[in-house]
């Protein structure tokens, strides 16, 4: 336990040190902000574009202030899981790859604690930037746009937190079992987007995928309920992110901390 | 009192073997050199050691007040051969890091973490980034995370080959002051660096040991003696000739012959001086310089090597 701390104190340092900290929470910041702006000044946007014959008048069915926070939770499932991955891809490999490993695990540390700690700091800066954004999407969608049921936004934003803690699990597994970072990168965001991909194809079988959770989140935005099974979904979420980490140090364990060249 | 006790220790990387079968102990105070070329399989024994790799078979026992330690990693310290560190740290942070994670509180590793890091001559550059240190300043650093806990066992690969003479005089300095303390295993190329503060040497040559023990007994049980005899006038081709013959004598057990001079080892250093000279008397051989000794140390590990 007090080793975990160590690690987690170290982990959170360092994201300050190199600045990740404040440019994750800016990008979902950016993004949060954007889309409520975006819809309101559509209408404007559009008239200005030119092209248009005189007198033509532009009329689009203004959408809802769920609807607006449901297109920044899709902005971020790409941008935002792209931010994620490229911020989190050296966690493991790049210690390995430096060599520092062979420092640090020539100490009587645990492998737990370290996966642990690995995993913890980076669902703290995931979550804080993730809220700040999509409070600030809120905030901006009720001022610009109109009024959200708060219990609608809270369950939305909760099950969505839930889905971008489900891609840093398959992250830290990813950073364990593959050596290079760009090569971390490109395994994480394949995985997603194929498990994204498949799941919309084969829906009835990846009814509990954690994958699930995202649309789960737009729907409640939209309707304010959704015909998936929610419990169900969210067990299998928490429980395979449990899974992806006990194979995480598994894997640790088996392959040798300083890589198989050292 | 052993400390280490290594048996029959095997690493294998598809069916090439990096160390094979090799069995030593190390005794609480010694000053341990693994000698050998690169591709001996050193860093591989070491890493085996320090728990960083798993042994393909054999086994590694650690003793404390002679009971066997599951755990050898709390009485280790270890500095690889090119330590890299979080170059976004300062030295002192870092130290302080490594001595926490080796269960010292806080304020105990931060109190350590400034005596090491002076008595390394780091205390200057302790609070700047480590991404600005130096080769040699980085080395200095990872004597000091090795041993902010104070190990019983202190294991270092190749501490001296990357540095400059200077760097390489104080770290040989330091070794010598930290082995009225601990218990010194490293790894090194040059026999002269494991002679200077070693009394004890193994060495190994293609994953195996080839000769262990003390240096003065392998100095004598390995000696022999030698005759480097240099003829003048190399152009004369009889002096070849002469050389040639010389190196057939039954009292010459091997011999290396180069343009104008040869080293012989021999059976008998006074027969063989007698018989050269009255040989190159009879040949009327010109002989510049005449050397009767015993083979040393670097003899003997170049044998090795080579063979
Ligand atoms: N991870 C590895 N995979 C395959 N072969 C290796 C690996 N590590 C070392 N070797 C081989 O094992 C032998 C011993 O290497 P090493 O222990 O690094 O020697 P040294 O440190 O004495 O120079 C070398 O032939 C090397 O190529
Ligand atoms: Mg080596």
């Amino acid at each position: 336990m007090r080793q975990t701390i160590l690690f987690y104190r170290k982990e959170m340092l360092e994201m300050a040190r190199n600045y990740k900290w404040i440019w994750v929470p800016l990008v979902f910041l950016l993004l949060g902000v954007m889309q409520p702006i975006m819809s309101y000044y559509m209408p404007e946007i559009l008239q200005h574009a030119g092209n248009m014959p005189e007198g033509t008048v532009i009329s689009m069915p203004t959408p809802t202030g769920g609807e607006v926070l449901a297109q920044t939770l899709s902005q971020y499932s790409v941008i935002g899981v792209l931010i994620l991955v490229l911020s989190m891809m050296g966690m493991v490999a790049s210690e390995r790859q430096s060599g520092v490993a062979s420092l640090i695990f020539a100490k009587p540390v645990s492998i737990v604690s370290y996966i642990l700690a690995k995993w913890c700091s980076a669902i703290t800066i995931t979550a804080v930037s993730f809220l700040l954004g999509y409070a600030a999407a809120w905030y901006y969608t009720v001022q610009l746009i109109g009024p959200i049921q708060i219990t609608h936004a809270l369950a939305a934003g909760g099950v969505y937190l839930l889905w971008l803690c489900f891609v840093v699990s398959v992250t830290v597994l990813v950073s364990v079992g593959v050596s290079s970072t760009g090569g971390v990168a490109f395994v994480s965001l394949a995985f997603i987007a194929l498990l994204s991909f498949i799941s919309s194809l084969f829906a009835k079988v990846f009814m509990w995928s954690p994958s699930q959770l995202s649309g789960l989140a737009a729907e409640w935005l939209h309707y304010g309920e959704s015909a998936r099974p929610t419990f169900a979904i969210l067990f299998t979420s928490i429980g395979s992110m449990a899974l992806l980490l006990a194979v995480a140090m598994f894997i640790m364990r088996r392959k040798s901390p300083i890589g198989t060249h050292a | 009192m052993a400390l280490l006790q290594v048996d029959r220790l095997s690493k294998i990387y598809q069916q090439h073997h990096a160390v094979q079968d090799i069995s030593f102990s190390v005794e609480e105070g010694q000053c341990v050199a693994l000698l050998g070329p690169n591709g001996a399989g050193k860093t591989t024994t070491i890493n085996m050691l320090t728990g960083l790799i798993q042994p393909t078979s054999g086994g590694i026992h650690l003793y404390q007040q002679g009971t066997k330690v599951e755990d050898r990693r709390p009485y280790m310290g270890y500095l690889p051969q090119m330590p890299s560190f979080y170059s976004w740290m300062s030295g002192r942070e870092f130290v302080c890091y490594a001595g926490q994670l080796h269960g010292l509180t806080r304020k105990e590793a931060e109190q350590r973490a400034a005596e090491w890091l002076q008595r390394v001559g780091l205390e200057e550059a302790s609070r700047r980034k480590i991404g600005g240190y130096s080769g040699g300043m980085k080395q200095r650093l990872g004597f000091a995370q090795a041993l902010i806990h104070r190990p019983k066992l202190l294991i270092l690969d190749e501490p001296v080959s990357a540095l400059d003479p200077v760097g390489r005089r104080d770290v040989l300095n330091l070794l010598r002051e930290l082995q009225q303390e601990t218990t010194i295993l490293f790894s090194t190329h040059v026999l002269h660096d494991a002679e200077e503060i070693c009394d004890q040497i193994i060495m190994m040559r293609d994953g195996r040991v080839a000769i262990q023990g003390q240096l003065d007994d392998i100095r004598d049980r390995y000696s022999e003696p030698v005759i480097t005899v240099v003829a003048g006038n190399a152009s004369n081709p009889q002096v070849k000739a002469w050389m040639t013959e010389i190196s057939r004598k039954p009292y010459v057990l091997r011999s290396e012959l180069q343009r104008e001079s040869m080293t012989l080892t021999v059976s008998d250093l006074e027969l063989a001086e007698r018989e050269i000279w009255k040989d190159a008397m009879q040949h009327r051989i010109f002989i510049r310089r005449f050397e009767a000794g015993q083979s040393t140390l670097e003899d003997l590990f170049l044998k090795v090597v080579q063979s």
